[in-house]
């Protein structure tokens, strides 16, 4: 496979837009962009909308035993996925701000997103 | 122009598959390559070899095995996901000790490195979601 | 330019609003399966910022009963139109 090595943005967006434990999107997503990053492509992920829940502190496995997303995104920075968007509309309308998430993010406000979706390569929207 | 899709609804369920069964047919009446369809989160059950739909309701996992059959369409089905929910080839099956499968050629259990793979090589990607 | 496609009625999700927050100034908008419902003169309103770059599935419209009832501003596609649509979009990312 050919890779664009001249290209300076990141080729794979990867959008997560659901928390924890609701559904499997979020891990599903998450194993998309870990494999991605794997491969040897540069990830941006984008917590979008619901998605920036993914990132508070203090989540933990469900009553049966199933695992949380927090282990998997601690695991980001050992992939190289250091670009984690987040959009700033959602924390505001939750009530959350940057200090109160497990990562360090980049806010991106409502009016860079179209810029960002365009930047990429391929975006997978979960 | 080089194509793939992604399914990510359950067969029946909702529209996602038979939205991209359409899809499919007129990628190919326009000329295009359909390489690779890839199978995701619930898109997996799409390739369930046990399904037996009414006679007079499309039958997805059929059709989408003609995919294959008629423009060499790769069905590709993310190996994570269909363990989990019961999507076993004959191999895995053995593996852990199960009777049965419940996947066939022409699907196959692939690892979600070659969803990013169609994603980039590809010409396009066309993701249909419940 | 990139094509949005989604599949839920502005009515039952507010998924069309991260949609069209997320459209650049050329982007293209495709309502398939429930989406189609937005195509409908008392609801295309919500994507009248979008206006003119809006289009909808013939096919589910038909199936749904809703062909002859779409807004004239909405641009119909059939399946072939899907595909040129795609083609004439550097990607396409899809909204559920």
């Amino acid at each position: 496979m050919q890779d664009d090595t001249t290209k300076a943005s990141s080729q794979v967006l990867v959008i997560l837009r659901h928390g924890p434990h609701g559904s499997s999107w979020l891990r599903e997503g998450l194993d998309a962009a870990l494999v991605a990053a794997a491969f040897g492509r540069e990830v941006t992920l984008l917590f979008y909308g619901e998605g920036v829940t993914a990132l508070v502190e203090g989540q933990g496995a469900g009553p049966l035993g199933q695992k949380g997303t927090q282990p998997t995104l601690e695991m980001l920075a050992m992939y190289d996925i250091e670009t984690l968007l987040v959009d700033q509309q959602a924390l505001d309308e939750r009530g959350l701000a940057a200090s109160d998430l497990l990562l360090p993010v980049t806010p991106l406000a409502p009016s860079q997103l179209a810029a960002t979706l365009a930047e990429h390569e391929l975006v997978l929207n979960f | 122009m080089r194509y793939a899709l992604l399914v990510q609804g359950g067969p029946y369920s909702d529209q996602a598959a038979h939205s991209a069964l359409r899809f499919a047919e007129a990628v190919v009446a326009r000329g295009h390559r359909l390489e690779t369809v890839f199978f995701y989160h619930d898109g997996v059950y799409n390739a369930a070899r046990l399904a037996a739909p009414p006679q007079d309701e499309p039958h997805l996992v059929d059709r989408f095995r003609a995919l294959h059959d008629d423009h060499g369409t790769q069905l590709k089905v993310c190996i994570a996901a269909g363990l989990r929910r019961g999507l076993l080839d004959e191999r895995e099956a053995a593996r852990h000790g199960k009777q049965g499968h419940s996947l066939e050629a022409p699907f196959e259990l692939t690892g979600l490195g070659q969803l990013i793979d169609a994603g980039l090589s590809h010409d396009r990607l066309i993701t249909f979601s419940p | 330019m990139i094509l949005h496609t989604l599949n839920r009625s502005p009515t039952e999700s507010r998924v069309y609003r991260q949609a069209l927050a997320a459209m650049g100034p050329d982007d293209r908008l495709l309502l398939i399966e429930d989406g189609v419902q937005g195509a409908l003169p008392s609801l295309v309103r919500h994507f009248g910022d979008v206006s003119g770059r809006v289009f909808a599935l013939r096919e589910d419209l038909e199936a749904r009963g809703l062909a002859g009832r779409c807004d004239a501003t909405v641009l119909v596609v059939d399946a072939d139109g899907f595909v040129t649509l795609t083609e004439e979009a550097d990607k396409t990312v899809s909204w559920f």
